[in-house]
């Protein structure tokens, strides 16, 4: 289990789904980051999201490769990267796309109020 | 007009690529980006990809970034070649090899105001001639003229003097410049006052209100919106890019317009376009592939702004090597009393 404050990258369809019922269970904000190796952008923001991660300790972070988990990326209708979901209980309740590092904390901080 | 203001009017960079790795120039790291761009001075303000390439808005335009491929789009007092030597070294690290390189612009609205080695058209043939790579042997630089001071200029300089195959014939790329923008529908791209929200957000907004999003509706638009004024958009559609620029201030309005595509959407899409601001004045320079028909482009174009009150005053077409065929008409709004 990763420690708290890091981002957990999720490789497999279990995974995902193992981390997602943890989430659900404990109630938190969960902020999952769309990435690939293709995609420059990426790489812009991934220090960036790191940092999040390290700052709002009471949200679960996951990363997931779209090459890597391909029906999950398709599944959340994820076309360019970066994307970002926020999700509440299993539900989808946000979407920011793009590598937008003034508008992540905010949304962030967005939802944890709720 | 005004005696100084931002210059609108951009400078265009392409280059193309080949090496055996399939992901090219999205290989390019944070770092090596940015230090292209700092040369440039100017900055990634937002930035998406999707599979087939990367496109990043900039504090002072656009950049695209393909596996083979780069466009480069800088406007205001920017020093866009002085990206080339950075580029060039950053890409031998990644073992890619130019190929071919076009440079192209209109004619600056301040001119004076252009830093080095942009204050003369020779200067920037000049600063291209020696910095680019003796394998590009295939040389040219040109002058399309119009009926009025306005000229379009290209630099272009290839390795193969056939068309460089990075597009298919059927692919065109269209440069639209607009001037004397609709007051009224420049006034959709200032911020509004105590508008507190992101440059993303009301660019989206933006995007919606002025009908930008309309013009190209399968593409994904990321639009932004700079303060107090001026907006930004890059769209992706599959492997096709399009971008818009605008600089709303009355006394030196203007808006840009590019895209790729097939010939028939691309004038479809140049006409929606002209229609969301209204130009007095409009020049549109297409990019084709070797063999194209430049008249059967000119009398397209031509047909699709005549119903928005838009005469042709000027045609022209070179040939240039790997960048095929350019052409460059200019239309002026009916009815406008020209000096």
């Amino acid at each position: 289990m990763a420690e708290k404050g890091s981002v957990i990258g999720c490789h497999t369809v279990a995974e995902w789904n193992r981390h997602l019922q943890l989430a659900r269970e404990s109630g938190k904000l969960v902020v999952v980051y769309f990435t690939s190796s293709w995609c420059g952008p990426c790489r812009m923001i991934a220090p960036v999201f790191a940092d999040l991660a390290n700052k709002f300790t009471d949200a679960i972070f996951l990363r997931v490769d779209v090459n890597e988990l391909k029906r999950v990326a398709l599944d959340c209708a994820i076309e360019t990267l970066p994307t970002f979901i926020f999700l509440r209980q299993g539900n989808i309740v946000d979407r920011v796309v793009g590598a937008r590092k003034d508008v992540l904390p905010k949304k962030i901080e967005l939802h944890m109020r709720k | 007009m005004a005696v100084s203001g931002f210059e609108g009017f951009e400078k265009r960079l392409e280059l193309h690529f080949s090496g055996n790795d399939p992901l090219g120039l999205r290989r390019l790291r944070c770092d090596a980006l940015a230090q292209v761009l700092d040369a440039v001075q100017c900055t990634v303000v937002s930035a998406v990809g999707n599979r087939y390439f990367d496109a990043y808005i900039l504090s002072e335009s656009s950049l695209f970034v393909y596996p083979q491929k780069m466009v480069l789009k800088t406007c205001g007092t920017t020093q866009l070649l002085r990206s080339v030597p950075c580029l060039l070294r950053h890409t031998a690290d990644l073992g890619l090899r130019l190929r071919a390189c076009r440079f192209s612009r209109g004619s600056f609205i301040f001119p004076r105001a252009q830093p080095f080695p942009h204050t003369s058209f020779a200067e920037e043939a000049l600063y291209l001639e020696e910095r680019l790579p003796p394998s590009l042997c295939f040389r040219r630089a040109c002058v399309l003229p119009s009926a009025s001071s306005h000229s379009w200029h290209v630099y272009a300089a290839a390795d193969d003097d056939e068309h460089v195959a990075a597009a298919s014939p059927s692919t065109f790329t269209v440069e639209v410049c607009m001037t004397e923008l609709d007051r009224s529908l420049a006034r959709g791209f200032f911020r509004r006052k105590g508008d507190e929200r992101s440059g993303d957000a009301a660019g989206a907004d933006m995007t919606d209100l002025t009908g930008i999003g309309g013009i190209s509706p399968r593409a994904l638009l990321c639009g932004f919106a700079f303060d107090p004024c001026g907006y930004s958009m890059n769209g992706l559609d599959r492997d096709r890019y399009s971008t818009i620029h605008v600089t709303p201030e009355d006394g030196h309005s203007y808006a840009s317009f590019e895209c790729t595509g097939g010939g028939v959407e691309v004038i479809e899409w140049v006409r929606r376009a002209i229609g969301v601001f209204r130009p007095g004045e409009v020049s549109v320079s297409f990019r084709m592939a070797e063999g194209g028909d430049e008249k059967q482009v000119w009398s397209a174009t031509s047909a699709a702004l005549e119903p928005l009150g838009l005469s042709c005053r000027s045609q022209a077409a070179e040939g240039l090597p790997g960048a095929g065929t350019v052409t460059y008409q200019t239309f002026t709004a009916r009815g406008v009393v020209r000096p």
